[in-house]
């Protein structure tokens, strides 16, 4: 049955898939190329600033540089710029800056410090980066950068990608499913009708839709392919057909002269025995012929003509009265239960004929004192009639094979027969619309025709 | 001598209907055209005609519909390439007495004409059937063999009364099957032959003179023998 995850089986779904990957990978390693260029200019840009600016301001004289340092800090808005006056043991003299961070070397290099510096102006905790310079009179300047802006820009380019992907992906994803549906949907009506064309119905076709995509080319070539076949089975069943005609007339002139032949010996010599003999052999071969004419006849019987109200019960008990005596010759029971049922539209001679068919086949294959029950039960879309018998049964793997023409399992090939009785029920059952099922019974085989009612179907 | 028309437009069939019938001492003139057979077969002197259903000039649906039309009632065995049950029953309520489907065996159409010779001979219903000893009550239901009653299911009595109508008449399994149960299929294995097995072992019972007899590569026949 169709589930939700046959959706991502497809291959549009697995497209979009691979696409959506592909995209996503690409997004991160672009933006990450970008994020790590912008960063690294920025911390270049900022590095030299602060390392050119320790460099100047040792280079003035005190009052001129006091003056220098509060311009620093105060020409920059949002005070970015700090900067922090220690004497040679590190302990603060002047400055916001009230303590020399740990990984400053005082050597004038721009060293990080991410969780920030002491300041006592409020701005603290912020990753920064900083140089620290000794001046002529041993003291220490350090001055520093709010560098976070470039982590920020990093966080931004972070989110956006983020943002990105999430809004690409998660629709593309969507999308896929949603596109994925519209073809595993005519998968699904393909396979539909597939089945009846598997069963046997060779003028069933695939369905084509007008957008003439790729599906509906392979169920165009499916089609031709159906086309062909049926033309050549339709060929050989014609030759079929047309043997058993064409032989039918010898055969039959062939019998009459044997007859005639047999009238002139007398009963009880040799040679009428064994034109007897010839006789009942033509017969066989008649017999054949004519069963598989019925089929064809049977299989181009399109119109319902002799379709009327039928009382099946009525049906059922003439059947079994025609082959009661023939089962208790052979010491079987053949046992009858008629629940009361509903009329059904069918052929009343073709049902006869089917059932007949059926339970003759019972009682054929039934060994000497066994059992043969004709049962009838109603059902909602139609009444089933079950024949079982207590013979050999029929395996699993020939159920399909015996209602062909010809098929004899092999365990049957002893009996007399033409193999072609179960041809002429499945035959009929088709013609009416209605299910032949072979199964097992308790003892033997079991053989159902389920009448279907037509308005039910 | 019985005198049959033949209206058949295949030379072959036509050669072997004539042949088969003329060698049961029947008559037969044939004719392969539909009008000149409609024509032909207002002739009174014909007991009985074979109709192919396939001719030229008028089909023989039309040459029965019409023959009945002007009140002619000779018997008319059709013989039809198509078995189809329909085809049968068009055939039947048309006007024909009997439908025989192409190819037929020769002792098959020959036992049909006879039956329809001899039911144009014998017109009238009987409400008692006797052959020999054998007596059949249709009124009452009852069958006597001598002086005993005889007990036989509904289908041995439809099967008896066939035997006794067409007494000394052979009947074949075919024509047995389609007469008494009505079906028009093959119904392959012994089944007629075990239904006239229960009948003979009843009316046939031990030190009576057999009456049922089976003939050879044909079928049956009630008779009482010599």
């Amino acid at each position: 049955m169709r589930r939700l995850t046959d959706n991502w089986r497809s291959t549009t779904a697995r497209l979009v898939l691979i696409y959506g990957s592909f995209f996503a990978l690409w997004g991160i390693v672009v933006i990450g190329l970008i994020h790590w260029q912008a960063a690294s200019y920025l911390t270049r840009v900022s590095n030299e600033l602060i390392g050119r600016q320790a460099e100047y301001f040792t280079m003035l004289d005190e009052p001129t540089r006091r003056h220098a340092l509060n311009d620093y800090v105060s020409l920059e808005t949002r005070q970015l710029n700090a900067w922090g006056l220690f004497d040679a043991r590190g302990k603060p003299l002047a400055g916001t800056i009230t303590a020399l961070p740990s990984q400053v070397v005082i050597n004038g290099a721009v060293a990080i410090v991410p969780q920030g510096l002491e300041r006592n102006d409020g701005h603290a905790h912020v990753s920064v980066r900083a140089a620290a310079v000794r001046l002529d009179d041993g003291r220490i300047l350090l001055v520093s950068r709010d560098t976070s802006i470039v982590d920020r820009i990093g966080t931004i380019i972070l989110q956006a990608l983020l943002w990105g992907i999430s809004l690409t992906v998660v629709p593309g994803l969507l999308g896929g499913w949603l596109l994925a549906r519209g073809p595993l949907r005519r998968v699904h009506a393909i396979r539909e009708a597939t089945l009846p064309i598997m069963r046997g119905d060779l003028a069933q076709r695939l369905p084509v839709s007008r957008h003439g995509d790729e599906l509906d080319m392979l169920a165009g070539i499916v089609n031709a392919m159906l086309d062909e076949i049926e033309r050549l089975l339709g060929e050989v069943k014609g030759v079929c057909d047309n043997i058993a005609h064409d032989l039918r007339t010898p055969l039959t002139r062939l019998r009459a002269r044997i007859y005639r032949l047999q009238q002139q010996f007398d009963e009880g010599s040799s040679e009428n025995a064994t034109l007897e003999a010839c006789l009942v052999d033509t017969d066989a071969l008649l017999n054949r012929f004519r069963a598989l004419l019925r089929i064809s006849e049977l299989e181009n019987q399109q119109r319902r003509a002799g379709f009327d109200q039928v009382d099946l019960a009525e049906i059922l008990q003439e059947v079994h009265a025609l082959y009661l005596p023939l089962a208790e010759d052979r010491g079987q029971q053949l046992e009858l239960e008629l629940p009361p049922l509903p009329p059904i539209r069918a052929d009343r001679h073709l049902l006869l004929e089917a059932f007949s068919n059926l339970v003759g086949n019972a009682i054929k294959f039934t060994p000497s004192g066994g059992r043969v029950a004709i049962r009838a039960r109603a059902a909602e879309d139609g009444p089933w009639v079950d024949v079982c018998d207590s013979g050999p049964g029929i395996p699993v793997d020939q159920r399909v094979a015996v209602t062909r023409r010809f098929y004899r399992t092999e365990s049957c090939r002893s009996t007399p027969g033409s193999g072609l009785g179960l041809s002429i029920v499945s035959a009929i059952a088709r013609l009416h619309g209605y299910t032949l099922q072979i199964a097992d019974s308790e003892s033997g085989a079991r053989l159902s025709l389920h009448c279907r009612d037509a308005a039910s179907v | 001598m019985p005198r049959i028309l033949v209206i058949e437009d295949d030379d072959v069939t036509a050669r072997e209907i004539a042949a088969e019938l003329a060698s049961h001492g029947i008559e037969t003139d044939r004719v392969a055209d539909g009008r000149e057979g409609l024509r032909r077969a207002a002739d009174p002197c014909y007991d009985a005609i074979t109709l192919d259903l396939m001719l030229p000039g008028l089909d023989g649906l039309s040459v029965v519909t019409q023959l009945r039309g002007q009140g002619i009632a000779t018997p008319v065995l059709m013989i039809s390439a198509l078995s189809d049950v329909d085809e049968r029953v068009r055939g039947l309520r048309a006007g024909g007495d009997d439908y025989l489907t192409k190819p037929f065996a020769p002792d098959e159409m020959v036992a049909r004409v006879d039956v329809l010779l001899r039911r144009h001979r014998q017109q009238g219903q009987h409400a008692l059937l006797r052959v020999a000893d054998l007596e059949l009550d249709l009124v009452r239901h009852v069958v006597r063999r001598g002086e005993t009653q005889l007990s036989l299911l509904p289908t041995e009595f439809k099967l008896l009364e066939f035997l006794m109508r067409h007494a000394g008449q052979v009947l074949t399994r075919t024509m047995i099957f389609e007469t008494v149960w009505g079906f028009h299929f093959d119904p392959g294995t012994n089944l007629i032959d075990v239904h006239i097995g229960r009948l003979r072992k009843k009316i046939d019972a031990a030190g009576c003179t057999p009456l049922i007899h089976t003939v050879r590569g044909s079928g049956y026949s009630l008779a009482q023998t010599d």
